[in-house]
């Protein structure tokens, strides 16, 4: 079940459409109203939650990018034997 | 603090460390095992992005607005997603069109601009200005928190001791790195092995620095994040509540946020240095995938203790004072100098790298649109090469020292603030950047107009009120506007003072660089120039199926050789040298050492192009031009023939109309002429040639005028060519190949030249008349008296794919010609046949009636004879004659052939002998006598007769018999159980002039039966290969013996028959039989 899903994921992962839906995803993300959800003095585990929030996201959206990446060259090997036959 | 003499030291051995690494990567690419081409060198020299600013900047931003330090790096961060698109397609193009800047990017898609690149040239040099002032500022304060002191003391011999502001040694040093590995070549296309392999080191220490004192701050000072947070929540809850929470007016404002998230975005692609590192720099494609997660991966790293430090700067010093400088004082005052010093080598990385980088990059588009377009005006000498290595050197420590200026003049800014006002500066790029990869329509009027606005409105809101906050202008204009006016004051255009500085300039700078660019592009039309330029960037991923057709010529062809000795005075003779060789590969040059007219545009630009990598791609059209100029030639439009705008290579309409006409004219009548003249008529009237003419092979490979229209030039209607080399039109039809000359004053064969000339033909071509793969079989021949550069590429191929169709129809024609010839001749052959047929019929019946056709009634005897002929006359002969009452004489003969030949002369032998028969001569002497007068006309008629005769008397009943070589009859006695033969020897009649014959005779009784026959029965073969033979014509004899000679004769032809399996026989056969009859 899980390879499967994962392989399903990483295909989707190759279509432009999906880099560009992350791009305005992060760019909305980023700004007015979203983060104002976060904009809040309150700390979340001691620490300050937008402050928190701006990191994790971050560190998401360069877990995302390596996904992308992965699912490039998954692409890469698949196509390679296609093209040899 | 530390002794400066010890800063210094460690410093100095750094940048010796930096130039080992820099020249032995250099070696390494000598050697062709580069280290910097993989995608983690690649990464991390991207990672010049993090300079001092990000350095010490954001510590000191993230302690005094708090959060917002975070957008600049999560701009790029976010852009990250689109490198595999935006990233990939600039160094596709960059790599195509040898491109050498982000000015030279610019300038090059807008029609090779060389204003344009002028224009981005001088707002980056104006927006770096204060970018590397800040990294120099950096490192000389750094320099004073370390050792108390801004100022270094040199020993001088003779002169005491000399002093130099740090960030002063800080400029020389990077000067010489600079120009030592930016300057090496001129070619700015080839990587900077030796800078990048630096780069990527000094990004590597500055991430090991900063890592290393955030951990000592949050987990040795302190007791990780949460007690930073903890303590300061206690100690400063309002600061802490500020710095980690947006929506403050002013900087931590939602626009402000949105602003800064924009122009980061931007700056991480076109700051030039970031241009140059992420595009010139890219070794290989493929990299920008890895660098996409690790270039962020890295920002991450650096920025993670940037809040953290910034709290514990504050907390341990009680105030947010200084906290630009935190990073290095909070290992001082923990007293950990060594630490302090390891970032402050971290810094120095810092800052030497992004001056090093923004200075080579800067100093070429310098080079390439400020000073160039002055240099191109000058004609080329052999020693420009080394002037302009020479002259890219001076704008590396130009950049330096206009930095230096600038921070010696502006010194109240924080660092985060410098940056900005050079962020804001390079987002004037984006407009006419994105619309260079994605909008079409993007014009250079756009560009400029936007741009010149931007500029203008970023030095007006950004960069002025900066100055005169130095107090280097009137503070008055700062608070009144210009000319008083408050709707102009420089920090609240037109009243907009909702927004923090740099937001405002972000909103109306690009408000307007971006109304400019829309505006003008849909309202200007684009220029011829920009044309090209702007499809192969937009389209640089689309396979082009096909070269698009050449729209320009030369009007004076150039030489290879003029074109290599331009290159060489700009890029020296060896590179200039090996890359035309590289480009002619295997083309084809004539004689003259050109290449075709078609492609000497694009030979110009290959040489525009090699040019680009030295001098920029405008400059580089900006020489060849003049180059051309000063030649005499120019680049002119061909003339149009189908009078209309094409842009694309579809064929236009027009071409389409005239084919179908001419495929209509080829197709209505099998008429040769008509179809030639029709067409000539149609080719004459639609493109308006003077003369047209047709001329077709003869046998004898003369080139015969076959049909023409227009102006009757007697010269050339009158004349047939032989098809040779030397004239035009027989290199055309030898060839196979059009042969044509678009301006006469350019023609190089004499003879054509002469009489063209005298014609007043300015440009002609021969198209070969040829069906696809086939050798010609005419030529179609085009003159004009009146256009020149009237063949394009493609009009020459609308010609020739409709000599193409001539030919077909020609073939055709002459195919139906020689089909009609060989059916008439197939009559004619039939209907002499048939005549032949009839006279040998004819010849046959008067044959068959020279034969007896009635034994003669004898007492005693019966007789019968029959000949059957295998063709239709035959040479076979036999006669009965009777002499007086008691003889009958029985004659059988064969002549050679069975042909009317044979006929006659049987003919002939029959009335010699006829005429002989009536004197009393014996069979020996008869036969004698024959061949004496047959002799000679046999001799001549090379033919021969064999005859046996046989004369019979009634009284004696003996037979007397002689032979020329003829078979032996048979005699069947009455008595006898077998056959005997009549055996008797003669030579065959015709042979030699006198012979003499044999004469015997045998007594013949009652019952005894004579056959006489030729070779043709028993010499008749069956299927397989069996003679009809003696034994079975004697048998058969036998076995008739009772019957009648007419009997006997038909069994015998029975016989035959059966044994042929009614096969007709091959020979004449004749029988003649004698039967005595019992009295």
């Amino acid at each position: 079940m899980w390879p499967r899903l994962k392989r399903l994921l990483l295909t989707r992962l190759r279509f432009r459409e999906s880099w560009i839906v992350f791009f305005v995803f992060g760019v909305i993300m980023m700004n007015y109203p979203f983060i104002s959800i976060f904009n809040k003095p309150a700390r979340l585990f001691r620490i300050p939650i937008l402050y928190l929030y701006l990191q994790i996201g971050w560190a998401v959206s360069i877990f995302i990018i390596w996904l992308f990446n992965k699912a490039n060259n998954l692409a890469d090997h698949d196509d390679a034997p296609e093209e040899g036959s | 603090m530390l002794q400066p003499a010890l800063v210094i030291g460690v410093s100095l051995l750094y940048i010796l460390l930096l130039f080992l690494i820099a020249s032995w990567s250099e070696k390494r690419q000598g050697a062709g095992r580069s280290v910097i081409a993989n995608p983690h060198v690649y990464s991390l020299s991207i990672a010049v992005f993090a300079t001092a600013w990000t350095y010490y900047g954001s510590v000191g931003k993230a302690a005094t607005t708090g959060l917002d330090y975070l957008l600049i790096y999560l701009g790029p961060s976010l852009t990250a997603f689109s490198w595999w698109f935006v990233l990939r397609k600039t160094v596709r193009i960059c790599r195509e069109n040898n491109i050498t800047s982000i000015a030279d990017f610019i300038g090059s898609r807008y029609g090779k601009s060389q204003r344009l690149g002028g224009l981005v040239t001088l707002i980056a040099v104006m927006g770096i200005m204060p970018y590397i002032g800040l990294q120099l500022k950096a490192v000389s304060t750094s320099f004073e928190i370390l050792c108390g002191r801004r100022h270094i003391a040199i020993p001088v011999p003779g002169m005491g001791e000399l002093s130099v502001g740090t960030s002063a040694m800080a400029v020389g040093i990077l000067a010489l790195f600079a120009v030592l590995f930016g300057a090496r070549r001129l070619s700015s296309t080839e990587r900077h092995e030796g800078v990048v392999a630096a780069i990527a080191l000094e990004s590597m220490v500055k991430l090991c620095a900063f890592l290393a004192v955030g951990i000592y701050v949050t987990f040795f000072r302190f007791d990780g994040f949460q007690d930073i947070f903890d303590r300061m929540a206690m100690k400063f809850p309002e600061q802490l509540e500020r710095l980690t929470t947006f929506g403050s007016p002013g900087r931590g404002s939602y626009s402000a946020i949105f602003s800064m998230l924009f122009i980061s975005m931007g700056a991480i692609m076109l700051l030039p240095r970031q241009f140059h590192i992420m595009v010139i720099e890219n070794a290989d494609e493929l990299h920008i995938r890895k660098a996409m997660w690790l270039f962020p991966a890295y920002l991450f790293l650096i920025n993670l203790f940037v809040m953290p430090l910034a709290l514990a700067g504050i907390l341990v010093t009680g105030s947010a004072n200084g906290a630009d400088f935190f990073i290095l004082s909070l290992p001082l005052k923990g007293g950990h100098p060594w630490l302090a010093l390891l970032v402050f080598l971290g810094g120095f990385s810092a800052a030497a790298g992004m001056i090093m980088v923004e200075s080579i990059a800067i100093s070429t588009m310098l080079l390439d649109h400020l000073l160039m377009p002055v240099i191109v005006r000058i004609s080329p000498r052999r020693w420009f090469p080394g002037l302009l290595l020479n002259l890219k050197r001076c704008g590396i420590v130009l950049v330096l020292v206009l930095g230096y200026l600038y921070q010696t003049i502006v010194t109240d800014f924080t660092l985060v603030d410098m940056g900005i006002i050079s962020f804001v500066a390079v987002a004037q790029f984006a407009p006419a950047f994105m619309g260079a990869l994605y909008w079409r329509r993007g014009n250079k009027a756009g560009a400029l107009v936007g741009m010149t606005l931007g500029f203008i409105l970023w030095f007006y809101t950004l960069l002025l009120p900066s100055l005169i906050q130095s107090g280097w202008w009137r503070t008055a204009l700062l608070k009144e506007g210009l000319f008083g006016i408050p709707l102009l004051r420089p920090t609240a255009l037109f009243g907009l003072n909702d927004f923090d500085p740099s937001t405002h300039a972000v909103f109306w700078s690009l408000l307007f660089n971006m109304g400019g660019y829309l505006i003008f592009s849909i309202l200007m039309p684009q220029g011829e120039r920009e044309r090209e330029p702007a499809e192969k960037f937009v389209n640089v991923f689309k396979p082009r199926e096909e070269e698009s057709w050449e729209r320009k010529r030369f009007s004076k062809p150039v030489t290879i050789i003029q074109f290599v000795n331009l290159m060489a005075k700009f890029v020296g003779e060896k590179q200039a040298n090996s890359a035309i060789a590289a480009y002619l590969g295997d083309r084809e040059i004539d004689e003259n050492g050109r290449v075709s007219e078609f492609e000497l545009p694009g030979l110009k630009r290959f040489i525009e192009k090699t040019l680009a990598g030295a001098v920029g791609a405008a400059a580089a059209g900006a020489i060849v031009e003049s180059y051309l100029s000063d030649i005499g030639s120019r680049m002119e439009s061909f003339y149009d023939v189908f009078r209309t705008v094409r842009t694309s290579l579809e064929e236009s309409r027009e071409s389409l109309y005239f084919r179908l006409r001419a495929s209509e004219i080829m197709s209505r009548t099998l008429d040769l002429q008509i179809i030639i003249d029709d067409l000539l008529e149609l080719i004459r009237t639609e493109f308006g040639f003077n003369l047209v003419l047709v001329r077709l092979a003869t046998a004898g490979g003369v080139l015969k005028v076959r049909g023409f229209r227009g102006t009757d030039i007697r010269e050339i209607t009158q004349t047939d060519w032989v098809a040779e080399k030397g004239t035009y039109i027989g290199e055309a039809f030898l060839s196979n190949k059009i042969q044509f000359v678009n301006d006469m004053n350019h023609a190089t064969r004499q003879a054509s030249r002469d009489l063209l000339e005298t014609a007043g033909v300015c440009s002609f071509a021969h198209i070969p008349i040829a069906r696809q793969g086939e050798s010609p079989i005419g030529i179609l021949s085009v003159f004009s008296q009146e256009i020149v550069a009237l063949f394009t590429e493609d009009f020459l191929k609308l010609l020739a794919s409709l000599a193409g169709q001539l030919a077909q129809a020609v073939t055709i024609v002459f195919e139906m010609e020689a089909r009609e010839r060989e059916r008439k001749g197939k009559e004619q052959a039939l209907l002499e046949n048939a005549r032949v047929m009839r006279d040998m019929e004819i010849a046959k019946q008067i044959q068959r009636s020279l034969l007896p056709t009635v034994p003669p009634a004898l007492p005693g005897m019966l007789i019968a004879g029959s000949c059957l002929p295998a063709a239709h006359v035959g040479g076979d002969y036999f006669d009965y004659f009777l002499r007086g009452d008691d003889t009958l004489d029985i004659v059988i003969a064969d002549v050679s052939g069975h042909n009317v030949g044979a006929a006659l002369i049987m003919a002939e032998t029959r009335s010699v002998l006829r005429s002989h028969v009536q004197r009393s001569v014996p069979p020996g002497e008869l036969l004698r006598l024959l061949n004496e007068l047959l002799y000679e006309d046999l001799t001549r008629s090379e033919l021969f007769i064999s005859m046996f005769y046989v004369s019979y008397s009634f009284q004696t009943g003996s037979l007397r018999y002689s032979n020329a070589g003829h078979n032996r009859p048979l005699l069947l006695k009455q008595d006898a159980p077998w056959c005997t033969d009549l055996d008797t020897e003669g030579l065959i009649l015709g042979v030699l002039p006198e012979v003499g014959f044999e004469e015997k005779s045998v007594l013949l009784e009652p019952g005894d039966i004579l056959l006489l026959y030729t070779d043709g029965i028993i010499e008749s073969q069956n299927s397989s290969g069996e003679f009809f033979g003696m034994e079975r014509l004697c048998r058969t004899v036998q076995l008739r013996r009772d019957d009648t000679p007419d009997a006997i004769i038909s069994a015998l032809f029975e016989d035959l028959d059966e044994f042929l399996e009614d096969a007709p026989p091959n020979d004449d056969i004749t029988l003649v039989a004698l039967k005595l009859l019992e009295t």
